[in-house]
């Protein structure tokens, strides 16, 4: 029997673990939750609160709601993924395919971006809808593809974080620790210049830090943030993002080697 | 390593685990799976390595299947090293580790064979053809779109095994395939087995089953506290322990004298005495046709409940013999 030739390659074990995260999405409703009624409700909410605070800080504050239930998906999903797999067993079999397990994360990263940008989507929607127009932007379409950006920086600390849900499987403990502390220190919620200024050079380590600031300068006209403008703000975002994604590149491949030492990957 | 080229071949080969427990102050446990561990396996052969909970047969087979780094020594699989050459050996291995776990169970069958033909980089051109044929061989064709948390222990039994030969794959591990399923489904795993052989696939299987390795297995290794107690065909194992053939007399206890006794008798290459509430079971291990039953009850005749049985020295007596010999 002649054995198959294998055609392995990066983009299409990429878009086999993208495949996947849908189809595991859709045969489990209850990620409709945290991905798809959770920013809804919780801009809903925010809107009651702000509605008499001025067109441009409405806007924002439903951005930061909006932002609260979809970072987190963004950021851990990929993660979660992992940790399931390890409960399922089939971290093993994917670990031991030629693919390198960096590809099964961006898979699922690409699928948690996707469906952190149709939460916006349906935000926006039911935003439009409870107002009666839409929300009041100086640049709707930069805004827009800003906020795509943002959503993919946010994916590049996620596919790091990842990395550590691979290499222990008390990473969701960490992540615990840290949610509360990454949400408020890279401005999800409020601008990081309000935090002490002993915190700020931390908050700037993370890309999302930078794109949520310029996301600010797009969406509240006066916006100063760092002071230092908008572009800067976009190139800093770049910036971490890169390194983030070269960090991941770099990090998978001795984390695959040190669970390979360590014998840990049917454990969860 | 040696010049001929096995299909497996390994020298020497220990892994050591290492366990903490505590948070501030740690301590740390080391626990040798695996000490020094020697195999060879013929291309083309089903090699069964038996032994009991624990004794390291997962831990070898991860090892030899690029999933787990040895601690010490050396395996190769193919001709190249598990460590080194493991991006090259692994589209040409297949493992499958039994049990309910390693399968996406919300989503189908099918989808689990397609993901991982993706992964494991089958021919896009093929995979649909390919995924349809192992899933016809391995007799799931028609609960191939159900949804995996639907499926029996033998039938997810058979999808690892599917997923397993995706790639026909020319060595392929099998931990404990038959553990835990019916006698019918066990029966058509073996099957497959010797089918899978039959296409020149190398098999590396573990169990701790006597009589499936006794069924499949011409070569085998009892592996027992992470150290390989014998290696060879069954009928050579048979002679190792004692003979071929078994005679066990029962009694309401046996003196010394007369255990001495049936030791002298010709042939008799071994005794092992063991108690079952009041009754007194001898076993011995026979090399020769010249001791009969009759034989031991001539040696016997204080015992009027004596019951003396013959029968075949059988891979279960070999192996516990083998690992009560290592246990002490």
């Amino acid at each position: 029997m002649e054995p198959v030739r294998s055609e392995f390659s990066r983009g299409r074990s990429t878009l086999a673990s993208l495949r996947i995260a849908i189809l595991q999405f859709l045969a489990d409703p209850q990620w409709l939750i945290p991905s798809m009624i959770a920013p809804v409700v919780f801009a809903l909410v925010s809107y009651e609160l702000f509605r008499g605070s001025g067109p441009y800080f409405l806007t924002y504050a439903i951005l930061g709601a909006g932002m609260m239930s979809m970072w987190g998906q963004t950021l851990y999903g990929s993660g979660w993924a992992t940790s399931q797999d390890r409960e399922f067993g089939t971290l093993e079999p994917t670990i031991q395919s030629p693919t390198p397990y960096l590809y099964v994360i961006l898979g699922r990263v690409l699928w948690n971006v996707l469906s952190g940008l149709f939460g916006g989507l349906i935000v926006y929607v039911v935003i439009v809808a409870a107002s009666g127009g839409p929300p009041a932007l100086p640049d709707p379409l930069g805004f827009a593809l800003l906020f795509v950006f943002v959503m993919l920086s946010l994916a590049s600390v996620g596919v790091v974080f990842a990395a550590f849900y691979v290499y222990t499987r008390y990473a969701g403990f960490i992540q615990n620790i840290g949610e509360f502390a990454f949400y408020v220190g890279t401005g999800c919620m409020f601008p990081v210049v309000l935090l002490p200024f002993w915190t700020n050079p931390i908050s700037l380590v993370f890309p999302p830090t930078w794109g949520l600031d310029a996301l600010r300068y797009l969406a509240i006209p006066g916006y100063r943030g760092f002071g230092w403008g908008f572009w800067l703000d976009l190139l800093g975002a770049l910036g971490t993002t890169l390194a983030y994604l070269a960090i991941a590149g770099s990090i998978f491949h001795r984390v695959e080697r040190h669970v390979l030492e360590e014998g840990n990957l049917s454990q969860y | 390593m040696s010049g001929h080229s096995f299909a497996i071949e390994t020298r020497g080969v220990t892994r050591v685990f290492d366990s903490r427990k505590g948070f501030l102050f740690r301590e740390v446990s080391h626990t040798e799976a695996l000490k020094g561990v020697d195999l060879a396996v013929e291309q083309g052969a089903i090699f069964g390595l038996l032994g009991p909970n624990g004794a390291g047969k997962t831990t070898l087979t991860k090892i030899l299947s690029t999933l787990l780094l040895p601690t010490g020594g050396r395996a190769l699989v193919l001709g190249h090293d598990v460590v080194t050459d493991a991006e090259w050996l692994r589209p040409r291995i297949g493992l499958v580790l039994g049990g309910e776990r390693g399968l996406y169970n919300r989503i189908s069958g099918r989808e689990n064979l397609r993901y991982f033909a993706d992964l494991y980089g089958l021919p896009t051109a093929e995979r649909e053809r390919r995924i349809d044929e192992i899933l016809a061989r391995v007799d799931l064709s028609s609960a191939a779109d159900r949804r995996v948390e639907e499926y029996s222990r033998g039938m997810k039994q058979k999808l690892h095994l599917a997923r397993g030969i995706l790639l026909r794959p020319q060595v392929l591990f099998l931990d404990e395939p038959t553990i835990g399923l019916d006698p019918k489904s066990a029966r058509e795993t073996r099957k497959l087995v010797r089918s899978l052989v039959a296409d020149g696939v190398t098999i590396f299987l573990t169990t701790h089953y006597m009589f499936e390795a006794e069924e499949l297995c011409p070569q085998l290794a009892i592996l027992s506290k992470g150290r390989i107690v014998a290696r060879d065909t069954v009928a050579r194992l048979r002679q190792l322990v004692g003979g071929d053939r078994t005679l066990e007399a029962e009694a309401y206890g046996f003196e010394d004298t007369e255990v001495s006794a049936l030791r002298r008798l010709p042939g008799v290459s071994k005794i092992i005495e063991e108690e079952y509430g009041p009754r007194t079971r001898l076993t011995l291990r026979v090399r020769t046709d010249e001791v009969r039953p009759d034989d031991v009850r001539a040696l016997l005749p204080d015992h009027p409940e004596l019951e003396v049985k013959e029968r075949r020295t059988s891979l279960e007596d070999v192996y516990l013999d083998l690992v009560e010999e290592e246990a002490h």
